[in-house]
């Protein structure tokens, strides 16, 4: 095979996996759509764990990393706007950086390693132990029992987490504003919101929105595909989080881009 | 006797790549019969069982179960014909994060507007004719093998199936428990009146159980048969594979006359 | 599937017509639920004109049955079809229920 053949079935390839992870995703909508007037739509104590592990289980890891990110944009942009002496300004460069880009980024970076991960090794175990199959010879469709629960879990969770690290990364830039700039705490907590318009938080949680439908449909694709026991598994947990990392960073681009030129 | 026909398959082919799995398959189940489909590794019986289940499509060849043509099937009429049939896969395939109660009670709890009390009467009596009753709320990965395929049973009988087909059902057991879970197959078909498909390379468990005898060879049907026809079969191949001698007309290793050449190459 | 209830001699007699299986067994167990709530101590159920019963149908008349002892009733069963008795057998219910074969003699001897 010479490199243009290479390169012609990658396309063939990614092609491929992308009508298919579509026509998942348009599956799930169908299920959503109509589940509720055919039959349960799904299980409503499974939805509830789901909400639970994802939402619940990923409250400190979030933390964590908001909270560092606030005092690390609060540390970095005091460099730059010391010089011109308008250290004020650092609160709003932290909580306007915050809401509308890296607390939806980094929110569903860590989600999509903590809970894609998660989603594609669970499914994955069971599709390479013949438990897929099994639902399927019950008439039992793994996308109304498995992907469902799990879609919707991200769906109202992200957005969630995003808003409680959106608070918890202000806080870290409040910390270093007010303990290692000497700002005083209420003009610091004042000028954090009087530059954050609605807009700010808005299309912070339209991301957020996006990044939940890719990491779920993507964690879920990759491990009802997973082909050939524990290396499989482990491959479809490993392509799972590299995938969506790269959308996530990709549709992160398009909607920044889009937000961008339609304000103007 | 008038043998009603329960499932036919019709020349049935089917390709994996530039392989053919299955060259052909033409087989009849009776109502009632277990029927045993054995043959070696990668013959292509459970690929066929798969093709029964709908869980593959032939690539041409027609299916009939219950009298359906599953290629003219929707997904609902599909749906609904899966509802009369139930399988035991080799794996057991029981879902872990259910116990074992949830699991042989989810079709019911999932396609019946039964109430929970009525489910869990239903639950007791499957988990007593597999001899687990007691054991609902344990989880799967607390039962040994033979458990767990036992389980496996109980929830493949759940919905009162007219068929059920098993795969590999003593693979991986030893003789006793093996020869419980024969027991318990022959014990479900006649008093529950069920169709058995069983697919085995198991020989012992061929000739306990077996109505009726399939043997599988390279995606072909060599030989079909009662089990006493099958045992006094003429056919060298199926006096090879009853008696397990590596010497005979199947080969399993390739003789290849290039191999000292290969070596020195 | 119909349920047809009638009194006779002090007695309620159910006679049960079809199959009680899973599309028709909450049916069934919905009218007698209605008995169970007014506590109707005897009750006899036919099941001549019964062809067929699954496991949901044996499970719904043990319900029935536990749901009648809560309050000491007694459940009769009638006139089953040898195929339905085998059934019985396979499941060790026979034991469990009152199964007499005919309805005449359910009546009388209900004491």
């Amino acid at each position: 095979m010479n490199f243009l053949d290479k390169i012609g079935s990658l396309i063939i390839g990614t092609g491929q996996h992308v009508i298919n992870v579509l026509a998942l995703f348009f599956e799930t909508l169908f299920w959503l759509a109509i589940g509720p007037f055919k039959k349960k739509i799904a299980k409503r104590d499974s939805i509830f764990f789901q909400m639970v592990f994802t939402g619940i289980g990923s409250l400190i890891i979030a933390f964590f990393v908001a909270f560092f990110t606030g005092i690390v944009i609060a540390m970095q942009s005091a460099y730059q706007l010391s010089r011109f002496g308008a250290n004020i300004y650092v609160a709003p460069m932290v909580s306007v950086g915050l809401a509308r880009e890296l607390g939806p980024v980094l929110t569903a970076l860590v989600v999509a390693g903590r809970v894609g991960a998660a989603i594609a090794a669970e499914l994955g175990t069971m599709k390479v132990t013949e438990q897929i199959e099994a639902l399927e010879t019950m008439a039992l469709s793994p996308v109304r029992f498995l992907v469902i629960p799990r879609f919707l879990a991200l769906l109202v969770m992200l957005p969630c987490l995003t808003i409680f690290a959106d608070i918890i990364g202000i806080f870290g830039g409040f910390l270093v504003g007010v303990f290692n700039l000497h700002l005083d705490p209420y003009r610091y907590i004042t000028f954090s919101f009087k530059f954050m318009e609605w807009k700010d938080v808005w299309t912070g949680l339209v991301k957020s929105v996006t990044f939940a439908i890719i990491i779920s449909i993507i964690g879920c694709y990759m491990g009802l595909r997973t082909k050939g026991g524990a290396e499989g598994v482990g491959k479809a947990t490993t392509l799972s989080v590299v995938t969506s990392f790269i959308l996530i960073i990709l549709f992160d681009c398009i909607l920044t881009g889009i937000f961008y030129f339609s304000q103007k | 006797m008038d043998k009603e026909v329960v499932i036919k398959s019709e020349n049935v082919i089917k390709n994996f790549g530039d392989r053919t799995v299955l060259d052909g398959v033409s087989l009849e189940v009776y109502k009632g019969e277990t029927f045993v489909i054995m043959g070696g590794s990668g013959c292509g019986k459970s690929t066929f069982l798969r093709h029964l289940t709908g869980a593959l499509k032939p690539d041409s060849g027609k299916i009939y179960l219950l009298g359906k043509d599953l290629n003219l099937l929707n997904e609902d009429e599909m749906d609904n014909l899966k509802k009369k049939i139930g399988m035991s896969f080799q794996s057991a395939a029981l879902f872990d994060s259910m116990t074992v109660g949830e699991n042989v009670s989810l079709p019911l709890k999932e396609h019946t507007k039964l109430g929970k009390s009525v489910i869990d009467i239903v639950v007791k009596m499957k988990l007593e004719l597999v001899g687990l009753r007691g054991f609902e709320d344990l989880m799967p990965s607390q039962l040994s093998g033979g458990m767990r395929k036992r389980v496996a049973l109980a929830r493949a009988i759940t919905m009162d199936p007219e068929i059920v087909f098993y795969d590999e059902p003593t693979a991986g057991l030893d003789p006793i428990v093996a020869g419980v879970i024969d027991k318990l197959i022959l014990d479900l078909s006649k008093k529950l009146s069920i169709t058995s498909v069983v697919v085995t390379h198991d020989m012992k468990s061929v000739f306990s159980i077996a109505d009726r005898v399939a043997m599988l060879y390279e995606g072909r049907v060599l030989e079909v048969g009662t089990s006493d026809e099958i045992r006094n079969s003429k056919n060298p191949m199926v006096q090879q594979f009853i008696s397990g001698s590596p010497d005979g007309p199947i080969r399993f290793f390739q003789q290849k006359d290039d191999y000292l050449e290969q070596l020195i190459k | 599937m119909a349920v047809k209830i009638e009194s006779k001699s002090g007695l309620t007699v159910c006679h049960v017509d079809g199959e009680i299986d899973i599309n028709s067994s909450p049916g069934i167990k919905k009218t007698f639920d209605s008995l169970i709530s007014k506590k109707t101590p005897k009750i006899i159920i036919n099941l001549s004109k019964v062809t067929y019963v699954d496991s949901s149908g044996l499970a719904t008349l043990v319900e029935i049955l536990k749901n009648m002892r809560t309050y000491g009733g007694r459940l009769r069963l009638t006139n089953l079809s040898s195929k339905i008795k085998s059934l019985f057998e396979i499941t060790k219910l026979e034991k469990l229920f009152e199964i007499l074969a005919d309805e005449e003699e359910a009546i009388s001897t209900f004491v």
